[in-house]
C-alpha cells in the first residue's frame, strides 16, 4: 500500500537537474525561463535542484561531446531508480547542425537512454512545459509521423493524340503501360 | 537596509497579483511569422529536392527508387526551424506552420515522409534534372541518401552500394 | 505515567503533522509574493512521499556513518519535541533542564556535520566547515537567552525556565529580557536555517552542502528534520519570549498557542522572501554583534534587571 503510494506521488512531485553537455546555452536560457513566475512550472510541483542524487528528471541540453560525455554518464548513473530523461532541444535530441562536427559524438541517446524529447531551437517555455505534461500523462501528444504515397504502379501513360469522344465520355484507346 | 525598505519591496510584488500564464490551460498568442514545425505539402511538390540540399542540419534526405519515383524523408532530429527549406521551395510547398509543441516519447513521431512521382518533361519524357552538363557529370547515378540508417551520404564520395562515408566516433568510458 | 508519554508522544506526533503543512504555507507564500502562483499546500507531503519511494544509494566515505547522520538528525528533532510544551503543560511532567536541551539543539546540527563528512566530497567539506563557523557563533545566543531565564528563576529546570521567565526580573523594568527578546528575533532565521541565514545547506551555491550524496528515504528523513526544525524552535521561542494567554483555560490557550507559532512562521516567511542570502563573514560579524548584545543582557540579568 505505501509501495503505491509513494509510486503515484512521482508524478506529483519530480526534481529536475539540469546538465548541459556542450551546448550554446539558448536552451538553458529557455528551461529558466519555465521557472520564472510568468510560465511558473512549480505549480505542478517541479523544484530545481543541486545535485543528480536528488533528482528525478535529468533535463539534457547540448550535443553529446567527447570532452563531456564521460561526465554526463557518471551523473545518469549517480540518479537513483526511478528516472526520466529529457533531451530539450535540437541538440539534444539528434545533435543539431553540428552533427558532424569532429568534436561532436552525437545526440545525448548515444550516452544515456532518452524518455521524451522536446525539439526546437530553442524550444519555447511552452513547448518545455508541454513536453512534461505529455510525460505526466496531463494532456495527449500532438505528434504522429505522416506518409504521403503516391497511387500504385503501374500508372498508365496517356499520349493527347489518342484521345477520342465518343459522345459525353472521353475514351482512351491505346494505353501504353510504365 | 530598512525595515520599511523590505515591507514596499513586499507590497509592490503583491500589487502585481500573480502573473502566471496557467499553461496547458490558456495560451498565449503567438506572433506572426512565427516559425514551427515545417509540414511539407506533396500534392505541390516536384521532388526538386532543393530543400534537402540546403538544409543546414541536413534534414531532409531523398532516395530515388527508379528514374520517376523519389521519396524525400523529413526527419525531424535536429531540426532547427530555420525556415530555410521553405523559403527556397520554388512551389510554396513546404509551410513553417505555427506548431510548436512537438514533445514527444518517440522521436520517429516527427517524421514526414513523401513518396512522389516526379514530373516529366513533356517532350521527352524524363524526369528534371540538373540543367548544365557539368552538374551532370558530377552525379553519379542517382540520388540517394541512406534511409533505413536516417544518414545522409556525401554525393562527391559517394557509391551506389549505400556505404557511409564517415564512421561512427569511438569513444572510451571507464 | 501513561499520561507522562502520552503527552510526549502527542507533542512528537503533532510535530510530524504539523511541520509539512508549514513548509507548504511556506513556500505558497514566497510564490504569492513573487507574484505567481505556487506549489499546492500539500506539496511537501508529496515530496516526502515520493523520496521514500526511490531508490536508496548508499555512496560516499563512510556508508554507516551517512545512515548513522540521517536517523539522528530526525530523531534529535523529535526528542526536542518531547520536552517543549506544546500550548499544553510541559509533557513529561516537566522532566529535564536547559542544558539537556541545549545539548539536543547542539547534536541536530553535530548530525548535519556527520553528514557532510560521511559524503567527504569538495563540495560537502565546505559546507560543512561553513556550518561549524556558524555554530559557533548561534549557539551562544540561544544559551545566554536560557541562562538569562535561569537566573531570574533560580532554576535550570525546564518547566519553570520555559514560562516566561526571562520577563520576571524581579521588581524592576526587565531589561535583559527585552534585549534578548530583540536578539532572538534577529538572529531567528539562522536557527531554523531560512535566508538570509542558510549557509550551510539547501543553497545553489554549494549543490546542497553536505545533503549532497543523499537520496531517497534518508534524504527525507533529512528534509523532514529540517521542517520538524522550524515548527520546535517556534515554540521555543513562543514559550520563552511570548508567554502572555499562556496561562487560559485548555481550547482557548492551546489555540492562542497555534495562533502565536503560526504568527512567526509567517514572519519567518517573509523575511525569508524578501531577504538575500548573507556570505559567511558578513553572517559571522552579525552574530559577532549580537553576542557583545546578548553579553551584556546576562551581566545586567545577574545584577538584577
Amino acid at each position: 500500500m505505501w509501495k503505491n503510494l509513494c509510486q503515484k506521488m512521482f508524478g506529483r512531485s519530480l526534481w529536475v537537474y539540469h546538465a548541459n553537455s556542450g551546448g550554446c546555452n539558448g536552451c538553458d536560457i529557455e528551461v529558466l525561463n519555465s521557472l520564472t513566475p510568468y510560465y511558473d512550472v512549480e505549480r505542478f510541483g517541479i523544484k530545481l535542484v543541486g545535485s543528480p542524487r536528488h533528482a528525478d528528471v535529468m533535463l539534457c541540453q547540448g550535443p553529446a561531446m567527447r570532452s563531456t560525455a564521460q561526465a554526463l554518464k557518471r551523473a545518469y548513473d549517480a540518479m537513483p531508480a526511478p528516472k526520466l530523461v529529457f533531451a530539450i532541444g535540437s541538440c539534444a535530441c539528434g545533435g543539431g547542425v553540428w552533427f558532424d562536427s569532429y568534436s561532436v559524438i552525437g545526440p545525448v541517446e548515444k550516452i544515456i537512454p532518452v524518455s521524451y524529447y522536446v525539439p526546437g531551437c530553442p524550444p519555447r517555455p511552452e513547448a518545455i512545459i508541454y513536453g512534461v505534461a505529455v510525460a505526466l500523462g496531463l494532456v495527449d501528444k500532438k505528434t504522429a509521423p505522416v506518409q504521403c504515397k503516391e497511387p500504385e504502379l503501374p500508372i498508365p501513360r496517356y499520349h493527347p493524340g489518342e484521345l477520342r469522344g465518343q459522345g459525353e465520355l472521353v475514351v482512351y484507346e491505346k494505353a501504353e503501360k510504365v | 537596509m530598512s525595515i520599511l525598505s523590505k515591507l514596499e519591496e513586499t507590497l509592490v510584488c503583491l500589487k502585481a497579483g500573480r502573473v502566471t500564464l496557467s499553461y496547458p490551460a490558456e495560451a498565449k498568442p503567438l506572433p506572426e511569422k512565427f516559425r514551427g514545425r515545417p509540414i511539407f505539402d506533396a500534392s505541390k511538390c516536384t521532388g526538386c529536392a532543393g530543400c534537402a540540399n540546403n538544409c543546414p542540419a541536413r534534414e531532409i534526405l531523398v532516395y530515388d527508387v527508379c528514374q520517376e519515383i523519389r521519396i524525400l524523408k523529413y526527419i525531424g532530429l535536429r531540426c532547427t526551424y530555420c525556415g530555410r527549406c521553405a523559403d527556397l521551395c520554388p512551389e510554396k510547398a513546404i509551410t513553417m506552420s505555427q506548431e510548436f509543441e512537438n514533445g514527444t516519447d518517440k522521436i520517429g513521431d516527427i517524421q514526414q515522409r513523401l513518396e512522389l512521382f516526379m514530373s516529366t518533361c513533356q517532350r521527352c519524357g524524363r524526369c528534371f534534372k540538373e540543367p548544365s552538363v557539368l552538374e551532370q557529370l558530377k552525379m553519379k547515378g542517382y540520388r540517394f541518401d541512406d534511409l533505413q540508417n536516417e544518414r545522409w551520404i556525401f554525393r562527391s564520395q559517394a557509391r551506389l552500394e549505400g556505404d557511409a562515408v564517415v564512421d561512427d566516433v569511438k569513444i572510451e568510458l571507464d | 505515567m501513561i499520561g507522562m508519554i502520552a503527552g510526549g508522544l502527542l507533542n512528537v506526533g503533532l510535530v510530524l503533522l504539523v511541520a509539512p503543512l508549514a513548509q507548504g504555507v511556506l513556500r505558497k507564500i514566497t510564490a504569492r509574493i513573487q507574484s505567481r502562483q505556487g506549489p499546492p499546500l500539500l506539496q511537501p507531503y508529496f515530496d516526502l512521499l515520493k523520496l521514500l519511494g526511490k531508490e536508496d544509494i548508499e555512496s560516499g566515505e563512510v556508508p554507516g556513518m551517512q545512515r548513522f547522520a540521517a536517523y539522528l538528525s530526525l530523531a534529535t528533532v523529535l526528542t526536542v519535541a518531547c520536552l517543549v510544551p506544546m500550548g499544553l503543560s510541559a509533557p513529561m511532567n516537566g522532566a529535564g533542564d536547559i542544558i539537556l536541551l541545549i545539548y539536543l539543539l547542539t547534536f541536530c546540527g553535530i548530525c548535519t556535520l556527520l553528514a557532510g563528512l560521511a559524503a567527504g566530497s569538495t563540495y560537502s567539506l565546505v559546507g560543512i566547515s561553513r556550518e561549524m563557523m556558524s555554530m559557533i557563533a548561534l549557539e551562544p545566543l540561544f544559551v545566554i537567552a536560557l541562562v538569562v531565564g535561569a537566573v531570574h528563576t533560580g532554576s535550570f529546570r525546564l518547566n519553570t525556565v520555559l514560562q516566561g521567565s526571562v520577563y520576571s526580573a524581579g521588581s524592576s523594568f526587565p531589561w535583559s529580557g527585552l534585549i534578548m527578546l530583540g536578539v532572538m528575533l534577529l538572529s531567528f532565521q539562522a536557527f531554523v536555517q531560512r535566508v538570509p541565514f542558510d549557509i550551510s545547506e539547501a543553497e545553489t551555491e554549494l549543490m546542497e552542502g553536505p545533503l549532497i550524496e543523499y537520496s531517497g528515504p534518508k534524504l527525507a528523513l533529512f528534509k523532514y528534520a529540517q521542517m520538524a526544525k522550524l515548527i520546535v524552535y517556534s515554540a521555543l521561542f513562543v514559550t520563552l519570549f511570548v508567554p502572555w494567554g499562556a496561562g487560559l483555560a485548555f481550547p482557548a490557550g492551546w489555540l492562542f498557542f497555534w495562533l502565536k507559532l503560526s504568527g512567526l512562521v509567517l514572519l519567518v516567511t517573509v523575511v525569508a522572501a524578501t531577504h538575500a542570502r548573507y556570505r559567511i563573514d558578513q553572517a559571522l560579524r552579525f552574530f559577532a554583534g549580537l553576542l557583545g548584545v546578548a553579553l551584556v543582557a546576562l551581566i545586567l540579568a545577574s545584577y538584577g534587571h
